[in-house]
């Protein structure tokens, strides 16, 4: 129960910070809108396995950007605060919790500019949002214990990219099979497998990340 | 003397493998011909890597529960010996693959997967570079190394049996035990295997032992 | 060392104007005879790579041998 009180102080704080600076969401959603819209000028019009993968690539270096800020962000003195007042656990958890709000927010308000300035809808656009929230759920899983490990080893963004794209790599290959399902309105029980693989790459990554954070945090 | 009896092991059983891959009848198959032999060197390099890179993750694992650095050691020397396992593994797939497709980097799942898994411990590597304090850059590698390894779990095993590939066993292609391996091809496909692990444990055990030599002069 | 590795390189580039050259012939040779070839190019490969490696073992000891 004390976890449980701790994760929910700690997700307070973090939407209470964010609220007060709108730092982080204003500089997301601004940098997601306009890569979208330089792509927008250059190809002006996308369908299919392209629009597919450009939405992707986007999303997925705007979460690095996102996500990375969580950890990276904190100053050492806040740090040092945090770790009075609570366990490592409900660190990692309200984290992560955190950051899942932030990034399914920031995909649903890419995903709607997209789909808007290219005027193109995929044919299972329900299979779709599934994937796409699916895809949010799992960057943000992964890219947090993975900013946390490159904000000990010190220097900062250069080392989140080198670290995180091995391990994102294999979810962004399932992620684009289930949207290209998707977008070839395949019947839906065609992306079960692919559905079933991205929960289970969540939950080990969860596992993981609850247990190996302690020892990341305590130096 | 008796110590070293599975390096004799190993070596017998790889000389055995490459006599009589070379030797031994195989079935007749319609475009590999003669040179499904590979399968007695290609194979093997990539159980090798795989299970010199487990051996590392259960050091790093060690490492976590003890703090005692000979662990740390233990672990980066295996993650070396599996990395040139891996090359080796990857540059004959890619010959075998020009002779026998026409393409030696054809876009094959398998072939892909490898070759990020590979990242993933080069990234391994950098990290290690990027942090000069020792105990903290123990830590902080331990951690990493075992975050990714069921990443390269499910990238190498689960991936692939989802999609077409030219290795046997996935998609389209039946499995290893309908058609190319008969019971000659098993009597030295399973020593090779056997064999190369042995090697490779050997290689990692003397990389060991002279970089445990480098600390102990520099201290 | 860099002088090593520069001639590595330019061998490799050397071994690619060949392999332009008379690429098909190489690639027919390999590709005949059943293919055993390719099987003779992997294991010379796998040869290759680990008595590399056992030079740069060899080079490590040597400069702990320096030391001592």
């Amino acid at each position: 129960m004390q976890l449980i009180k701790e994760v929910k102080y700690l997700i307070g704080k973090e939407l209470l910070l964010e609220w007060r600076s709108k730092y982080a969401l204003n500089g997301v959603v601004l940098y997601v809108v306009s890569t979208i819209f330089v792509c927008f000028l250059s190809f002006v019009s996308l369908r299919g396995i392209t629009w597919n993968a450009l939405f992707w690539i986007i999303m997925l270096f705007a979460s690095i950007n996102a996500v990375s800020k969580s950890f990276l962000q904190e100053s050492k003195g806040r740090q040092l605060y945090i770790y009075t007042i609570a366990s490592p656990l409900a660190l990692i958890i309200s984290k992560t919790i955190y950051n899942i709000l932030l990034m399914l927010l920031l995909t649903l308000i890419a995903l709607g500019f997209y789909t808007l300035v290219f005027d193109y809808v995929p044919e299972d656009m329900g299979l779709y949002l599934v994937a796409v929230i699916l895809g949010s759920l799992s960057f943000s899983t992964i890219f947090t214990m993975i900013s946390a490990i490159a904000s000990k080893a010190g220097n900062g963004g250069m080392l989140m990219a080198i670290l995180s794209f091995p391990v994102i790599i294999p979810v962004i290959t399932v992620l684009i099979k289930l949207s290209k399902n998707a977008i070839d309105g395949l019947d839906r029980s065609v992306s079960l497998d692919e559905i079933g693989i991205l929960l289970i790459i969540n939950v080990l990554v969860a596992v993981f990340s609850l247990m190996l954070f302690p020892y990341l945090w305590r130096d | 003397m008796y110590k070293s009896w599975w390096k004799i092991l190993g070596a017998i059983l790889v000389i055995y493998s490459t006599v009589f891959g070379f030797l031994s009848s195989v079935p007749a198959l319609p475009i590999l011909h003669e040179s499904i032999r590979n399968l007695y060197f290609h194979v093997p390099m990539w159980f090798s890597m795989i299970v010199l890179f487990s051996v590392s993750v259960f050091h790093s694992i060690k490492y976590l529960s003890t703090n005692n650095e000979v662990h740390d050691m233990k672990a980066v020397q295996s993650v070396n010996a599996g990395i040139v396992f891996g090359l080796l593994g990857i540059v004959t797939g890619a010959i075998w693959a020009k002779f026998t497709w026409g393409q030696a980097w054809s876009f094959d799942v398998k072939q892909n997967f490898a070759a990020i898994a590979l990242l993933l411990y080069f990234a391994y590597l950098v990290l290690r570079n990027a942090i000069d304090e020792e105990q903290k850059r123990a830590k902080i590698a331990a951690i990493y190394n075992i975050f990714a390894f069921p990443m390269m779990v499910v990238l190498l095993f689960v991936l692939p049996r989802l999609s077409d590939s030219l290795h046997p066993g996935n998609g389209g292609n039946p499995g290893f035990n309908s058609y190319d391996l008969d019971r000659h091809m098993r009597m030295v496909f399973y020593p090779a295997c056997l064999g190369w692990i042995l090697i490779g444990y050997w290689i990692y055990t003397i990389l060991f032992r002279v970089s445990s030599l480098e600390k102990n002069k520099i201290v | 060392m860099k002088k090593l590795i520069t001639t590595v390189l330019m061998l490799m580039v050397v071994m690619q104007l060949f392999a332009q050259d008379q690429g098909s012939s190489v690639v027919n040779t390999l590709a005949g005879s059943e293919k055993i070839y390719v099987v003779v190019v992997c294991v010379a490969v796998i040869l290759l790579g680990l008595l590399f490696f056992l030079f740069s073992i060899d080079r490590r000891l040597k400069k702990l041998e320096k030391k001592s």
